[in-house]
């Protein structure tokens, strides 16, 4: 009788994902309705190296369903009929920015919005590209190139990302921003499809019961970026690139705020990175301990003029300057060493943390304190952001086959996120797997989100368990992460015996 | 800048403007190596998913299917590893063969991910558990009883020295040596391995072969009991029934003298390059080289001159070069056929954004041609505007120089490229002309 019953279910549930699978197909080509086992466990994943369990914590993390619409109407269309059958959806593009930001949580439909990627207006009067969400900034970058020009701001791992998951997640810290301004001071509209299919277009000035700032960094839970505008810029004549190595935090920050603060010119890209950074990802590197570097991309006279105040300023500092070829490799292959430093280790591990330039130092000086409990390698480098920001991301090396060491890693980086957030700074990628953090530390700023995504999603079907609904608790995962740290301390005695 | 293993050269990097890395591939030379656990088929356990080999990826910009990029593949390969999901033999074949095999999300992986070895392990394990297309399995049967891919007799590959002089002389060259009571059997050091698209579909590439080596003074045989090389079997994950192949061409290479054997198909020359190689523990006995490799060679050795016969040296031939995977990112083999073309007389090169190790797959690789003719298509396509995105660079620059240009072509040195880029060119009407490079060597004159 229960098998027969389970039969039954089990029948049900096909024809009615057949069904929907009909109804999708009335409107997509059916090259792009899949339900592939094989598609379905890749796209319900994003960038991470960690064992597929890691993430699978969240019940339902495979969708049933990947769409991928070609256009607008598609995009809206497919939500639509998604809310008219209740069923949850996940909007995706590249999924670079980890955390689980681009994963389903409650099954149902994966939207992979990456087919909606097309070059609408090069407007070289105005000085505005209209796209597709979905396009790669590394095309976008191309495409703007044959005009002369480039987007103000992309994020570093701009090969794959694209652009409207650089206006979900934050879009605070990258390449362009301090010279620029953030993603959000680049966008002019947004074509945004609401959670109930519906379209509207939201700028700086529109009056509609969303706002931009609703939308950037929001992780999409107020509905699917579609098409976008964006103010561009033209391609400079002149790159250069300088960086100073210190043997100490405090002189190091000293030196990063003032090329960011005090000097005219802002430069294009401003980083300080760990010894420990250069080290995981390079094979020679300079000695020093921290190493802080501009780039920048004005006209020749500007540049020049940029290189000599940051080395004049530097003459009166206790630091070396580091050799032009390794500044100049750093940048070319700006994307790629974050994730060689993979190549160490089986699994990599970081949190970002999102600081102000105030307590920066303060942070970096507990990360170097803490990190000398532990012996498992760790590296770590930071970016500036928008004016007074700064995101730093620090990386554990392990390997989950030592899973003692494994959760002390996440419980060394579990340890600063409380930090961050007790000196009232926060995480830079909430995602799924931070929001806990968010409902612990910043319960104002989530009651004001849930309040416009009960309005907007009553049910929580859209991009859900982001910012505003976690399935984990603070208190279990701290208890967790205790444990952790306190078996790695019994297996550090005992090995050091 | 002293520490680390050793210091290296990290001159001539590229620096202007912003990064553009979809056109040029990690710096590699200070990027750290990856560690020795994981290695070669292993080394998809390095893979970070960070989908740097998307933008790379014709099949996925094509499909956007996130199991078409190496990246989406990686994570298959390890979720089925790790027992995460069930094996479905049926429902995996997408995953597996919707690939080209192109190398080119090897040379961008920041991790060196060794994609091409892990995809071809992962085709021969999902081979094994019966996952395996249908037309894979027409092909097998073909090569297995017809030592050929397409269904034809095996009796007939050499048919085409009938309507090709030079080859009919090699042929009898080669036929002499097999001859027990031939007693004068000459020394024939160079010996021309066909392959089988050459024979039996391209003939006209096989005759441009042997007329360039004749014209070049080169007395070749050929392997008259040559049979297919096995490239297919072994891009597919047939590599077990691929193994009598190699067997058996190796040891007809080697009793047959030869000193140095020449390709005109990059798919043999690179099979032979590395399977072959592998086989005889990387000593053959019998050196290997591609026909633009060769011809350069002699070139050199003799101090000849090549002149294009159908143009002049103010009015060039306006070419541009597609680099075949197996020639280039599997064989390295970039700048002979460069070094041979810029020597031309007659003809000048332009190259295409994406050139050398970055440059993009003509579609026809890795059994996608056969299996998936349509996307193949496609990714043609898209090498096809480059081409002509090319073609529109070469007219202005003529313009500037104020010369009427008429001629306008993309040679190629591989039969699969040429092929699929041909239908494409000619299906689209495209004002390029598609050619091998043994086609644009025959009708050059050596002096």
């Amino acid at each position: 009788m229960g098998q027969s019953n389970n039969n039954l279910k089990s029948n049900y549930r096909k024809s009615r994902e057949k069904d929907l699978e009909n109804q999708f197909l009335e409107f997509i080509s059916p090259y792009h309705v899949s339900t592939n086992p094989f598609e379905l466990e890749s796209a319900s994943a994003d960038l991470t190296s960690l064992p597929a369990y890691h993430y699978k914590f969240k019940k339902k993390y495979l969708a049933s369903y990947v769409i991928r619409p070609a256009n607008m109407n598609e995009l809206s269309l497919a939500i639509k009929k998604c809310r008219d059958l209740n069923i949850p959806v996940t909007i995706r593009a590249a999924g670079t920015s980890c955390f689980s930001s681009a994963t389903p949580s409650m099954g149902g439909v994966i939207i992979d919005i990456r087919r909606v990627n097309k070059v609408h207006e090069i407007n070289q009067e105005k000085m505005t590209v209209k796209v597709g969400s979905g396009i790669s900034w590394l095309n976008l970058i191309e495409k703007l190139s044959d005009y002369g020009l480039e987007p103000k701001t992309f994020p570093t791992s701009f090969k794959t990302s694209c652009v409207g998951g650089f206006i979900a997640t934050p879009g605070k810290a990258g390449i362009g921003v301090l010279k620029y301004g953030t993603m959000e001071s680049t966008i002019i509209s947004v074509d945004l499809v609401k959670p109930d299919g519906t379209v509207i277009k939201v700028s700086r000035d529109s009056d509609q019961e969303i706002s931009l700032n609703d939308l950037v960094g929001t992780y999409g839970i107020f509905g699917a970026i579609g098409n976008v505008e964006l103010s561009i810029t033209t391609l400079k004549t002149s790159l250069e690139i300088i960086g100073y190595g210190f043997n100490s935090i405090e002189q190091a920050i000293n030196f990063y705020l003032l090329i960011k603060e005090d000097l005219p010119n802002k430069p294009l890209f401003l980083s300080i990175s760990e010894r420990n950074f250069e080290k995981y990802s390079h094979i020679a590197f300079p000695k020093e301990e921290w190493i802080v570097w501009a780039v920048y991309y004005d006209k020749p006279e500007l540049t020049s003029k940029s290189i000599s105040d940051v080395k004049n300023q530097a003459s009166k500092l206790n630091c070396v300057e580091i050799e032009g070829t390794y500044l100049k490799e750093k940048w070319r292959d700006i994307s790629d060493a974050e994730v060689s430093i993979g190549s160490s280790t089986r699994n990599l591990i970081f949190q970002e943390y999102w600081i102000s330039d105030k307590r920066l130092k303060k942070f970096m000086e507990i990360y170097v304190k803490k990190v000398k409990n532990y012996k498992f390698p760790t590296a770590s480098y930071a970016i500036s952001g928008e004016k007074g920001w700064t995101r730093v991301k620090i990386f554990g090396l392990t390997d989950i086959d030592r899973t003692i060491e494994f959760f002390a890693v996440k419980a060394f980086l579990h340890d600063l996120t409380v930090q961050a957030f007790n000196q009232e700074d926060r995480l830079y990628t909430i995602g799924i797997v931070n929001t806990f953090y968010l409902l612990k530390y910043k319960s104002e700023e989530v009651k004001k989100w849930k309040n416009l995504k009960d309005k907007l999603d009553p049910k929580h079907l859209f991009n859900s368990y982001r910012l505003t609904k976690a399935r984990m608790k603070f208190w279990r995962v701290s208890l967790l992460f205790n444990m952790a740290k306190l078996l790695y301390k019994i297996f550090k005695i005992k090995r050091s015996k | 800048m002293s520490e680390g293993k050793e210091k290296v050269d990290l001159k001539n990097i590229v620096t202007s403007g912003p990064p553009v890395a979809g056109l040029v591939s990690p710096s590699r030379e200070n990027l750290v190596e990856p560690s020795d656990k994981y290695k070669d088929e292993k080394s998809f356990e390095r893979c970070t998913h960070c989908g740097y080999c998307r933008h790379v990826c014709k099949v996925y910009n094509t499909s956007w299917c996130e199991t078409d990029y190496a990246g989406g593949r990686n994570r298959i390969i390890k979720a089925l590893d790790r027992k995460d999901i069930k094996f479905d033999k049926e429902q995996i074949i997408p995953s597996v063969f919707r690939c080209m095999l192109c190398g080119n999300c090897k040379v961008v992986c920041p991790v060196q991910v060794d994609t091409l070895s892990v995809f071809q392990n992962f085709r021969k394990k999902v081979v094994k558990k019966g996952a395996i297309p249908e037309k894979l399995k027409i092909l097998k049967s073909s090569i297995i009883e017809n030592n050929n891919p397409f269904l034809e007799k095996h009796s007939d590959r050499f048919n085409w020295i009938n309507a090709c002089e030079e080859g009919a002389e090699a042929y009898e060259r080669s036929s002499q040596r097999l001859e027990p009571q031939v007693k004068e059997k000459g020394d024939y050091s160079v010996g021309y391995f066909v392959g089988c698209t050459s024979c039996y579909r391209n003939k006209e590439l096989v005759s441009a072969t042997s007329r360039v080596l004749k014209k070049l003074g080169v007395e070749f045989t050929l392997f008259p009991e040559e049979r297919c090389c096995g490239s297919v079997l072994f891009r597919t994950g047939l590599e077990d029934e691929a193994m009598e192949l190699v067997k058996h061409n190796y040891e007809m290479i080697r009793k047959s003298g030869v000193k140095e054997v020449v390709f005109s198909c990059s798919g043999c020359f690179s099979t032979f390059t590395l399977e072959y190689s592998k086989f005889a523990n990387h000593n053959l006995g019998f050196d290997l080289y591609h026909l633009t490799q060769y011809a350069l060679k002699i070139v050199k050795e003799k101090n000849l001159k090549i002149r294009y016969t159908k143009r002049t040296k103010d009015d060039p031939l306006l070419i541009t070069y597609h680099d075949p995977c197996h020639l280039g990112r599997y064989c390295n083999v970039f700048e002979e056929p460069r070094e041979l073309i810029q020597r031309i007389e007659g003809v000048k090169l332009f190259e295409m954004k994406h050139n050398r190790e970055m440059s993009w797959c003509c579609g026809a690789g890795g059994g996608v041609k056969a299996l998936y003719g349509d996307m193949a298509l496609e990714v043609g396509r898209d090498r096809i505007s480059e081409t002509r995105a090319c073609m529109v660079r070469m007219r202005e620059d003529r313009l500037k120089e104020a010369i009427e240009t008429s001629a306008e072509v993309l040679v190629s040195s591989c039969v699969f490229c040429k092929n699929n880029l041909f239908q494409v060119a000619t299906e689209d009407n495209s004002p390029i002309k598609v050619m091998d490079i043994s086609q644009l060597l025959a009708d050059c004159e050596f002096y």
